[in-house]
Formats: structure tokens, sequence, C-alpha cells
């Protein structure tokens, strides 16, 4: 076992006990914390395969902002509303079955031949500035179409939550 | 790179027209907020400037922004369907009572219709994984937002939260899926990914989930069963002009890049038979079998279930869905004579089921309500208006002379020639169900006549309403007389970048 094996079994260790916390956890705050560790977890498992900017980005966004929303909607539900937010377990077993079907499936797809992609050289370049690159040049079009979306998406949010006047 | 790029610039005209009406839409309605109607001229004009530019590009089969979007006479043709019924929404929303209650916010609504029609137009040409799913995405956020445009009836925000939930789960589906596929053969553009497979390299059983989770979020674009759950809610309580654009527009959408899709990633390119138009699947994955099972469902619980509809809105929900399943069909023979066929179904589509939809909200107008048992007597008092929409019910159930019967006959036709004869008397059979829920709102119109003395004064239709019921009502039955044209665009459109 070297030591790129270690660093990652204790990133996915990480991982998948803070993701069992937020499903099993009756607390919904307290899910929502751990959520933190689970996302923190996979950011380092990206370091690992080198994809700096991916880690960075996953940190900005997932912690810095959905969770923080989360949090924030979580807490100022409860005051408004007046009541204890729990989460349950509700028809556990046509879930589990369910579950256990997808996850076999899964399994199965994980076990097939994947596109061998080699790992860089042991030199860490920064991705940063590719990644800039190809936004810039073969994936300018699926760059400015997002920008539409989030546009659209930001005129509705306006709309829908706007009081009428 | 950068001089390419320039240069697909000219081949992308008509989405950078919508784009650019959709902002000038935006800083209009800022500016003139009491007048929503400059708003409306601004993206009417938008898309019929955009509909010059891609009848220009007839004949253009090139893939544009290094192979992110395919400029063929097969997106031509779908561009064509989305953009006609973009300009006849526009003109619908124009007389609906029901948009006035939201008279504050009407300016957005037009700009988002502008919005939704580049989704559309960027789903009916996409050709790489990636820009599909966005295409996707801008589609279905500016649908939620329509969909629960009349906030204030209930009935409309429960549409758009139920729409957000159903789109949210099956696009995260349908992510799943790509993501694997790009595990599975390093890629993302349809043309790549074909060549990967070829080589037979890929295990069938991985590419087989992975296809059907992407088939996921095409099933929920098209509301295929047992994608469909969201449809007959959403249709009932959205506003009846974005009911009438999801189910012809949306749905085009959906078909141009499930079968761009399909056609791309899973043609067999060495199969003998592709010059006669009949192209065969990559051995690994017979997803056109998953096709056929979905197609089979999605018309018989479609036409069971609208049955029992006695909201018009709802039973035109569930027709459409049946709708979807007969054009599925045509996906399953896996030939151009197929492809033809759905094109075909397409355009005849687009005027029987906007007229339907159109009579609808007239009514509604009128009325007030959307209850089947309330058209008891509208043929005694409004005579045109029942006139025309028994033609639109019995071209939607595909009865000669209209237009709907020319569109199931090429299709069962294309089955027939490909030995799909079960899957054509199933489809037979599920006509002869639908005539009879269409035949209900008829026998209300007709031979019924209302209970109480007070409704039978006549309901006058302004004269614009009446010109716009003719523009869709005469193609119907010019369409179901002399078709050659339109059968004769459709086979010449099957055409798509990237294969033979």
């Amino acid at each position: 076992m070297e030591l790129f094996d270690i660093v990652f079994y204790v990133f996915a260790l990480i991982t998948l006990g803070s993701a069992c916390v937020v499903v099993f956890s009756k607390n919904i705050v307290h899910a929502a914390f751990s959520l933190l560790f689970t996302f923190f977890g996979v950011a380092g498992i990206y370091v690992l395969l080198r994809a700096d900017f991916l880690a960075v980005t996953q940190i900005l966004i997932y912690v810095g902002g959905i969770l923080v929303l989360m949090l924030f909607g979580v807490m100022l539900t409860n005051k408004v509303i007046n009541v204890k937010i729990k989460t349950g377990t509700m028809q556990a077993w046509p879930a589990g079955i369910a579950v256990s079907i997808l996850a076999g499936l899964l399994a199965g797809v994980f076990y097939s031949n994947w596109k061998d992609a080699q790992l860089p050289a042991s030199t860490v370049d920064a991705t940063t500035h590719l990644l800039g690159e190809m936004l810039m040049t073969s994936y300018l079009l699926p760059f400015e179409i997002a920008s539409v979306v989030l546009l659209v998406a930001l005129i509705g949010a306006a709309l829908i939550a706007r009081r009428n006047r | 790179m950068p001089e390419q790029l320039l240069g697909d610039i000219t081949k992308f005209l008509p989405e950078i027209t919508l784009t650019v009406m959709f902002l000038v839409a935006i800083c209009a309605d800022l500016m003139f907020r009491k007048s929503p109607q400059i708003v409306a001229g601004i993206t009417l004009t938008g898309l019929i400037l955009s509909g010059a530019f891609v009848l220009n590009q007839s004949g253009m089969n090139e893939s544009i922004f290094g192979n992110m979007i395919a400029v063929d006479p097969f997106a031509v043709f779908f561009k064509v369907i989305i953009l006609m019924s973009a300009i006849f929404v526009i003109v619908f929303s124009l007389s609906s009572v029901e948009l006035q209650t939201a008279s504050r916010r009407l300016g957005e609504y037009y700009s988002l219709l502008g919005g939704l029609a580049l989704g559309m137009m960027l789903m009916a040409g996409a050709s790489n994984l990636l820009m599909m799913y966005l295409a996707i995405e801008l589609s279905s956020v500016s649908s939620y937002i329509l969909a629960g445009f009349t906030k204030e009836a209930p009935d409309s925000s429960e549409a758009s939260l139920k729409y957000v939930i159903y789109g949210g789960l099956s696009s995260g589906l349908m992510l799943y899926g790509i993501s694997i596929i790009y595990g599975l053969t390093g890629s993302l553009d349809i043309y790549e990914i074909n060549h990967v497979l070829a080589q037979g390299s890929v295990s069938g059983s991985a590419l087989a989930i992975a296809g059907i989770l992407t088939l996921v979020g095409f099933g929920y674009k098209i509301s295929a069963v047992p994608f469909h759950f969201w449809t007959p809610d959403v249709y009932e309580g959205s506003p009846i002009t974005i009911t009438a654009f999801l189910s012809v527009a949306s749905k085009a959408g959906g078909f141009a890049v499930m079968i761009r899709f399909f056609k791309g990633v899973f043609i067999d390119p060495s199969a003998t038979h592709l010059p006669e138009g009949m192209w065969a699947s990559l051995s690994g994955f017979e997803w056109y079998h998953v096709v056929a099972a979905i197609s089979v469902v999605t018309m018989t619980l479609g036409n069971l279930v609208a049955l029992w509809q006695d909201n018009m809105k709802r039973l035109l929900a569930y027709s459409s869905i049946a709708h979807a399943g007969y054009m599925l069909m045509g996906v399953v023979v896996l030939s151009n004579e197929g492809l033809a066929a759905i094109l075909v179904y397409f355009m005849v589509y687009l005027f029987m089921n906007l007229g339907a939809f159109y009579i609808v909200m007239v009514i509604a107008n009128k009325t007030g309500s959307e209850d089947v048992e309330d058209y008891k007597g509208i043929g005694k008092r409004a005579p045109f208006l029942g006139v025309a929409l028994t033609v639109f019910l019995i071209s939607l159930t595909g009865l000669p002379p209209t237009a709907g019967f020319i569109g199931k006959l090429y299709l069962f036709a294309a089955l027939l020639n490909s030995g799909w004869i079960w899957l054509a008397i199933v489809g037979a059979l599920n006509s002869v169900i639908s005539l009879y829920y269409y035949a209900k709102v008829l026998r209300n119109m007709y031979l019924r006549s209302e209970a109480s003395e007070k409704k039978t004064e006549m309901i006058d239709i302004p004269r614009v309403q009446v010109a716009t019921v003719l523009v869709l009502l005469v193609p119907v039955i010019a369409l179901g007389l002399y078709f050659t044209p339109l059968v004769e665009m459709a086979q010449a459109s099957v055409k798509m970048f990237g294969s033979p």
C-alpha cells in the first residue's frame, strides 16, 4: 500500500462516514453540518487526482454557497413556522428495494472496462490555465449558453418571489 | 481556432438573433412597464427574423463550434416547427383573458417565451452531450417559470413546483447517465462516442444502464410513460398558452435531441443497408426494444386515462402523451422512412394541437370554464368554433380527410415496411380508443343542450380570433388533401450531419 492509497482511503472514509450521518441523522441541522465533511472529503479526492481547479470550485460553490444557503434555509424556516423539522424514514421497504436494485446495477457498471485515463506525470501542473483556454475555444458555446441559463433562472426567481404591487 | 469560431458565428445567426432579442426584450420591459405589448412585439420580431435566418440555412449540412451544434436539414425542420409554434403562442397570448390577471408581469412572460424558444432551438441542433444537457436545462428552467406564471391561481403554483421537482430528478438521472457514457468512451461528442463504441470494447450492460439513464431526461421532455407524471398537473395548472406551447414545441425539441442522440451514438457505421435508408444499431445495447416498450405503454396509458377526464386541458394533456407514444413508433423502426414519418406527423400535430388548445382558450375566455360538461350546446352557441374544434379533434383521432390521417398513415406504413406488425396493430387499436374521448367532446357540443335557459345566448368572437383559428384550420384540411410537398420536405429533412 503506497502513500497515495492510504490518503485516498482516508478521504474516502471521511466522505462515506459523513454521508452516512447525513442520511441517517434525525436532526436536520446535524445532517447539514456533516454534509460539510462530505464536501471536504470529495474535494480532497479531487486534489489527489490532480484536479486542483475542481477541488477549489467544490469548496467555493458547495461549501461556501450551497451549504450555507441550506443552513440558512433550515434555521430560518425553523424560526418562522415554529415547527421542529425532523427527518424520518418513510416507506422503508420500497425505498430499500429500489436502492438495492440500483446499487446492484451500478456495481455492474463499475466492473466494466472504463476508458483508461493516465494520470499526468509526477510534475504537478496547474489545470486552471488549460481550463480557461478550453472555455474560450472548444467549449465557448456551452460557456455562453450557461450564462443565458443563469440569466433566465435569475429573472424567474425574481418573478416568482416578487410581491404584487 | 479563433478564426474557425468567428466563421461559425454566421451559421449560428438564428440563435444569436433570439438571444439578442431576449436581452432587448428584458431591457424594454424595464422601460415600458405599462405596455407589455411592446415586449410582445419585440419577441415576435425576433422570432420572425430568426425564422428567416433558419430558412436561409436550408441545405446546409455542417457542424459548428467544435461539433457542439449541427446545422443540418434535420435541425432546420425542427427549428421551423419550434419557431412557428412560438409565433402562434405569442399571438394566442395577446388575446388571452387569463393572462391579464397578471398584467404587471406580462413583459417578463413574453421575454421568457423568447428564452424558452432559444432553449428548444438549441435542443434541435445539439450534437454534444454537454450542449444537449444545457439546452434541455435552458428550456426546462424557462418552462418552470412560465408554468407558474399566474401564481395567484393555486394550481398554477402547484404545477410549477411539480414541474421543478420532476425536472430536477430526471435531469439528475440524465447527467448520471451522461457521466457514465463519458467514463466508458472518454468523450462527450456524439460522433466520437460512436467511433469508440464501433470498436466494440465497451461493455454492453454498462452502456445499457447509461443509455437508459440518459433516456430518462429525454422521456421527461417528451412526457413518455413512465416519466410523464408531471404532465397532467402541469398542463392543467399552467396558463393555456403555455400548455399549448409545451405540448408542441417542447415535445419537438425533446424528439429532436433524442433522435439525434440515439442515431448519432448507436448507429452502426458498417451496416450494409445505410444507402437505402435502413440503419442498424450497434450490438451491445438494443435500445430500440426499450423505446418500443415505452412507446406501447405511453400511447396505451395516455389514451386509457384520457377516457376518464372531464377537464379539456387534462384531456388534451393525456391525448398529447398518447401522441408522443405514436411518434415514438417512428423511432423504433430504425429507418429514414420512420424519421420522415415523425417529421410529417410533427408538422400536422403542430396545427391540430395548437388549434384545439386555442379554441379551448377562446371558449374559456368567454365562459370561464374548461370543463367538458360546460361544452354542452357550444355547437349552437358558437357554430364556427364548434365546427373548427370538430375538425381539430377528428384530425387528432387520425380520420380522413384531415391531416392527422396523413400523419398516422405514414407512421403505420413505415412500421409495416420494416416488419413491426404487432406495434402497428397496437397503434391502430389505440387510435380507436382515442376516438371515444374525442367524440365525447363532440357529443357534448352538438347532441346535448344546456339544461338552464341562461346559457343559450350566442358567443360572439372577435374577428382577429376567427382569423387565427382559420390560419390553423386551413392547413389541417389542406394537408389532408394535398400532402405531397410536406412529405417531400420531410423526406429531404431526415439528413443529419455525420451520418450517411
